[in-house]
Formats: structure tokens, sequence, C-alpha cells
């Protein structure tokens, strides 16, 4: 009895503490910087709110890359709020919650924030996307993944793409390597790796797709689950198949995996290996190491950091002040790109609609949002991507990418932006029948 | 007012009964009447909530049915979820089958595929049979990525469910069809443990080998009890389908799996109540979670980064371990000792 009292208090003391301390943490943490260049808002955002909904992975498996989108898009929506004056003076609303990874909580997110009036929706993976499009698809809630597989698109319905999905990753990297690295007779082997769900099979659809047409030949094909912590033996079939380049469609951990078993074996550096753009992040040089990663390719479709575009300053001045460890991290980019593609859909609907019809948050405001906000899209993003612009029967907004390289452990830029076309998997009824459905 | 201080039973119906008093009925029917009416002052998201806590519940209760009042671990149960789930799927999406056909059959493929995975069950126990049930949830998940018939790793999409030409296609209607085949799970799973069979299930899992000598089949019960667990998963598969409406093999991780076990030990093992406390519990808390790192940023702006994020999971493992340690039993152990305590009121003893 007594020790069960003991228990009990230990218990609350725990939790009291645990309660206490986040608030001292705050207090003896790294303060955060104000912007270095504060600027007065123009137009105070001080009319209604526009509901701005975020399903995001910021805890769990996928965390790694949840984390730095979440701080890029809130870090993006502070930006917008504080210093451009909102939305025509009216502030975003981010109604965000951490769906930790987990496909229950993904579907039950996107009806809260259908609930909560949320305008529209983002998600920063094709695996939340895909747990929550057929929800949001029934109900005519427009949604956006910064990172999408083609079955998130196609067929196109309520769902659209920020930028091109994984199977224009292996595209865009077989045109560049055909043209720019392959010297060789004949066709080009390739191996693919690819994490065992939509992220790699986004990647290997398109390779089954496209590999007769670009006049490459597929040696192997091996699979991988995202907590692999070794690819010695999928690794040596690979490298009895003898391939010219590897291709790995991934996320940053099991890529590093993998590229370091093939260093490890001595097939790289030999093959050219290449990544698709959910595994290309400064993460997957860090925890594979720089030295073992040099020279890898990958395609990705932001500009990298400190390049010249317009919107560099203010998203680095951001990332600074406010999320530091995430400088470098091209992930914080593409979801920084992310609100400011949400904030012009809200500009555009505003403009289009009226803030009264917005308002109400229902079907009707959702179908304003997508008509008059989302397929009225012709922004250049401030260069951070390419500029998102919508094609009927094509839900992809951005249709271009780059070649990037691990350069001195860096991830430098070797190419321009190269046009993703879409790729018409309902073509392949047999092969794609998620295509035609 | 008359407090119950006893209650006299003076035939074995009365005495089997599962609502014995007046009491009793009236709490039963005024829960119904608050369970039935919620679409009526709930939004689509605490109806959507509801709808995943249904059909977790109908799937817990199938596990309890296998661990709880059978003693047999089973640590891939969203394994045999999702074989209810694809067998939905392919029979009403691709195949175009009638919803209820497509119940039926996922809860009988699920069933039958548990009852192959129950087999080492004679063999091995304990610890070795959840070893062995991880493989089930590893091969199943194998199987689904591997067929191109389930949609590989890309997944299949599901249309809603529809029964003689009514489509369930608003969450009130989804919520309706999820609690009235849960109702009906946990009123079979409740006659089910007062039944011949749920003795024999008990008696197995107390002391098999007692149960063995008193002439009880282990084989057959515990095969039986595999099946009927699968059989359940299987028909939370199917609705889980069709409330989401696309499947991906990532929806059904060991870690889901093991989720489902915590609910059954929270709620409390080998009891009708176990489930639908544990259930309620785990995925209340797991809503909750959700909501904590937005409170805590806008909150505490100067909170470091990720500190709020992080939180989150800390606090979820504390609770679970705090509940544990303070009651192992379950929360329908102390369900009991609180009515105990209000039938002795204001008596200690």
């Amino acid at each position: 009895m007594k020790s069960r009292k003991l228990l009990t208090l230990a218990g609350v003391i725990f939790l009291a503490l645990a309660l206490a301390v986040m608030p001292l943490m705050a207090a003896c943490g790294p303060a955060p910087e104000e912007p270095t260049t504060p600027t007065t808002p123009t137009t105070p955002a001080v009319k209604g709110p526009l509901k701005y909904g975020m399903s995001i992975c910021m805890t769990g498996v996928a965390a790694e890359k949840g984390s730095p989108m979440g701080h890029g898009k809130l870090d993006a929506i502070k930006y917008i709020n504080e210093e451009l004056g909102g939305i025509n003076g009216h502030p975003i609303e981010a109604i965000w919650y951490d769906n930790s990874y987990d496909a229950a909580k993904a579907a039950t997110i996107v009806k809260k924030m259908m609930s909560d009036g949320a305008l529209f929706f983002t998600t920063n993976s094709s695996k939340m996307m895909m747990a929550s499009q057929e929800i949001a698809n029934r109900a005519g809630f427009p949604g956006i993944a910064s990172f999408s597989s083609p079955i998130c698109t196609n067929p196109p319905q309520h769902i659209y793409a920020q930028m091109p999905d994984y199977g224009d990753d292996f595209a865009a990297f077989a045109n560049y390597y055909l043209a720019n690295i392959w010297k060789g007779e004949g066709k080009p082997k390739l191996a693919l790796h690819l994490l065992n769900n939509p992220t790699g099979s986004g990647s290997g659809d398109a390779a089954l797709c496209l590999a007769d047409e670009l006049g490459i030949e597929i040696v192997a094909t091996e699979e991988h689950t995202a907590t692999t912590i070794s690819e010695m033996e999928s690794m040596t079939r690979i490298k009895a198949a003898n391939p010219d380049v590897l291709f790995i469609g991934s996320t940053p951990a099991p890529s590093a995996v993998v590229i370091k078993n093939a260093y490890e074996l001595g097939l790289y550096p030999g093959v050219v290996i290449g990544c698709a753009h959910a595994s290309f992040t400064k993460a997957m040089v860090a925890i594979a190491g720089a030295d073992i990663v040099e020279g890898v390719y990958g395609v990705f479709p932001t500009c990298s950091w400190g390049e010249d575009v317009p919107g560099m300053a203010k998203m680095t001045e951001y990332c600074k002040a406010y999320h530091p460890k995430d400088y470098g991290n091209m992930d914080y980019i593409t979801s920084w790109a992310e609100a400011l593609v949400g904030a012009e859909i809200l500009r555009l609907a505003v403009e289009n609609c009226g803030y009264d019809k917005l308002a109400a948050g229902d079907a009707a405001a959702w179908e304003c949002v997508e008509k008059n906000g989302i397929q009225k899209l012709d922004y250049d993003v401030e260069g951070l991507h390419g500029p998102v612009k919508y094609t009927a029967g094509d839900n992809r907004l951005d249709k271009s990418v780059r070649v990037f390289q691990v350069v001195s452990g860096e991830i430098t830029a070797v190419s321009g932006w190269i046009d993703a076309p879409r790729i018409p998997y309902e073509n392949f009824p047999d092969k794609f029948p998620w295509a035609v459905k | 007012m008359g407090l119950p201080c006893g209650t006299y039973n003076y035939s074995y119906a009365k005495d089997m009964a599962i609502l014995r008093t007046k009491t009793h009925w009236a709490l039963f029917i005024a829960l119904l009447i608050l369970v039935f009416t919620a679409p009526l002052y709930c939004d689509n998201y605490l109806l959507g909530v509801a709808n995943l806590m249904g059909i977790t519940l109908i799937a817990a209760v199938g596990l309890n049915i296998l661990l709880g009042y059978c003693g047999q671990l089973s640590i891939g149960h969203a394994g045999f979820i999702a074989v209810g789930a694809y067998t939905a799927a392919v029979l009403t999406g691709t195949f175009e089958l009638p919803f209820l056909v497509g119940l039926i059959c996922a809860g009988l493929m699920a069933g039958l595929v548990g009852l192959f995975f129950g087999i080492p069950s004679l063999k091995v126990k304990g610890f070795y049979l959840g070893i062995a049930t991880i493989a089930a949830q590893f091969i199943i998940i194998w199987f689904i990525n591997h067929l191109s018939i389930t949609g590989g790793f890309t997944g299949i999409a599901v249309p809603y469910a529809s029964i003689g030409g009514f489509v369930f296609d608003t969450e009130a209607s989804q919520f309706y069809l999820i609690m009235t085949i849960a109702v009906l799970c946990v009123f079979f799973a409740k006659n089910l443990a007062r039944t011949r069979i749920g003795r024999a299930f008990v008696a197995i899992r107390d002391n098999d080998l007692a149960a063995e000598v008193m002439g009880i089949n282990l084989f057959y019960y515990k095969l039986l009890a595999f099946f009927i667990g699968c059989f359940l998963a299987g028909i939370a598969g199917s609705l889980l389908a069709h409330w989401i409406g696309f499947m991906n093999a990532e929806q059904f991780s060991i870690s889901e799996s093991i989720l489902y076990i915590g609910m059954v030990i929270i709620g409390g093992m080998g009891s009708a109540l176990g489930p639908i406390l544990g259930v309620i519990f785990i995925r209340l808390l797991q809503q909750g979670m959700m909501f904590i790192a937005p409170m805590l940023e806008s909150a505490f702006p100067a909170l470091p980064a990720g500190f709020a994020s992080g939180i989150a999971p800390m606090l979820f493992g504390v609770v679970i371990v705090l509940f544990l340690v303070l009651e192992p039993r379950g929360l329908s152990h102390r369900w009991m000792l609180f009515k105990a305590s209000y039938r002795l009121w204001p008596f200690s003893y």
C-alpha cells in the first residue's frame, strides 16, 4: 500500500515536473533571435482569418522530414502575417495537427480540418496524403501534397501536387543521365532500390513505364523498409547484376544505408547513383557521411540554399532566427514555398470570391478555393522552385525539377530547371490500374 | 431512494441475464440513446473519431477473445485486420460485389488466415506464440505488397459501403453502420464468454494441461479462438477500408498490432468491458496528443524548436506507463471497484 502511494506520488511529481520544465526550458534554451531586418507590416492583418489546414509528421518515423517541413511552413505563415499583413489584410490561421505518420490519425485530422472550416489542406508526405485523399476527394475538400506519389494526382480529382512526383524524379534523372553522364554503348543497365511504399513504387512505376522509351535496361529491382539498418544482401545481388546506374527512391535514412552499403561493397564509386527527391536532403548526407555520398546525384524540385533568387533572403532570415538547425535542409525550402503557394491560392480566392464566401469554410468555399484559387495559379514562388500553374488534366502545380550532386559535402545544383512532363500512366492500365479508376 | 444492497435471482434465466436489474436496463438504454443520437450533436470530426473507435473496438474485442479469454498471445492482429480490409477492398472495389458479401468474406478470410497462423499454438505458447504471430504480420504484409490484385505498394481504392441501394456516404450514416456492428460484436463476445466455448477458453488460459485433463480439446478450442478473434479483426478491417476509402499496407504496421495489445491490457483482459474502455482510453489519448504540440507552440512561442512536438509522444508514454503501474488489472477492474463501493456505500465493508 505504501509503495503504491509512493508510486502515485512519483507519477504526479514527474508529470508536474514535465509541465513545469517547459517554460523553464524555454527560458534557458537558445532565445529565438528577432529577424535581422524586421519590417513593419504594411497593412496590419486585422480582418477575419483565412484557415489553412496542415497535417504534419512532426513526430513518428518520418519526423526527420516532417519536422523541418513543419517549421518551414509555420515560419512562412508568420512572415506573411507579420510582415506582409496577411492576405489583403486577412491573417492566415494555420490549423495544424501532428499526424505522427499514422494513417488512422491522418484520416481523423482531415475530418477535423473540414470541421474547423479550413479552406484547403496540405500534407508533407505521400503516405499521409493517401490516407487522407479519399476522404477529401469524396467531400470535394482540396488538398495539396508537398511530396507526392503519382497515385495522389492520377486520375486528377481534388488533390494537387505542389511539385513533380517521385515518378517524375526518375524521368528527369534518367534524361539527365542519358544526356550528360552515360558514355557507353547500347542500353545502360539500371538497378532500382525502392522503399516498400508509394514513395518507392512511384519511382519504380515510372521506370517501368519509361524504360523502353528511354532505352534503359532494368537489371535489378530491390526493395527496403523505412527502418532498414543494412542492405548488404540486396546490394550484393545488385552488384552481381553489374549495373551502370543505381536509382534510389526512398527517404533520407534508408537511402543513406543503401549508399553506405554500396560503398562498403565497392560498388560505389563506380556506378552512378541517383536519388529521388524524398531522400536527397542534408539529413541523408549527415547520416551516410559526406565522404561516402560525395558525387551522388539527386533530383530535387526546389532551389538550393544560398542561391540568388528573390525569396531566399527572407526565408534564410527566418530560418536562422527561428529554426537555425534546419538551415541547409532542402525540406525547409519546400515547405516555405508551399506556404507561399498556399498564400497565393488564398489571395486569388479572396479576390475572386470575396471573404464572406470563404469565411463559411464549407463545400462552397472549398469549390471556390479550388476553382478560383488553385486552378487560377500562375505564380513564380519567388524563384524557390519552378513556377506553379494549373494545367487541365494534370494536378501537378509545379512541373520542373533540377539535378543536384553532393560536392564537398554540399548539395549543389548541376543543372538548370528540367521540364517534367506528365507520365501517361493511364496508357498502361494493366500495369497501373489506379491511374484509370 | 433505495440503494441496491443485493440482487436476488429466483430463476436460472434471471441469474444468467446480462442486464439483471432495472438500473442496468435504464443505464443500458440511456447509453444506447446517447450513442445513437451522437450525430445530432457531434460534428464530423467527433463522429470520425467515434467511427475509428468503433472499428478499433471490433478488432480489440476479437483480440480480447483470443488473448483475454483464451490466453493466446497474438502480435499480428493488424495483419489480420489487413486481410479483412484488402478482402473487402478487392471484392467490393475490383469485383463490385455488395458490401455485405465483402464484409462477411473479409471476416471469413481473416478467420481462415488466423486458423493457419494459429496452428503453432498447440505446440508453443506465451512469448513463443507471440513470435509466431509476428511472422503472420510480416508474411501478410509481404503478400499484400507483392500481389497485383491488392495494388501492391501503391494501394487500392475502396468504395463507400452500401446496403440495398442505400450508400453510407456521410460520416453520420457510417457512424450508425459501424456502431451497430460494434454493438453486435460486443454482445456476441459477452455471450460467447458465458457459453461452453467461453468457459473452455478460460480453462485453457488458466491452465491448459488441466483443461486437457478435463476433456477440453486444446487444438480445437485454440484454433476456434484464433478463428473468432481474426474473424472480428477481418470485420473491423472491412469497415476500416470502406471508412478511409483507400488502403495501403503501411496502415497495418507492427506498432498497430502492439497498440491493440496495449488497448486490451489497459482496458482489462478477459472482460467484455475491457476492450471498450481500453479503446476509448488509447484513441482519445492519441487524439489529445495530436493537439498538444500546436497548443504548446502557441502558448509558449519561446519553446526551443522541436520541444513541443517532442513532448506529445513522451506524455503518451508516461501516461501509459503510469497507468500500467497504478492499475495493472485494467480500467474494467477499476470500474468493478467503483461499482462495488457504490453498492456498499456508505459502509466500507
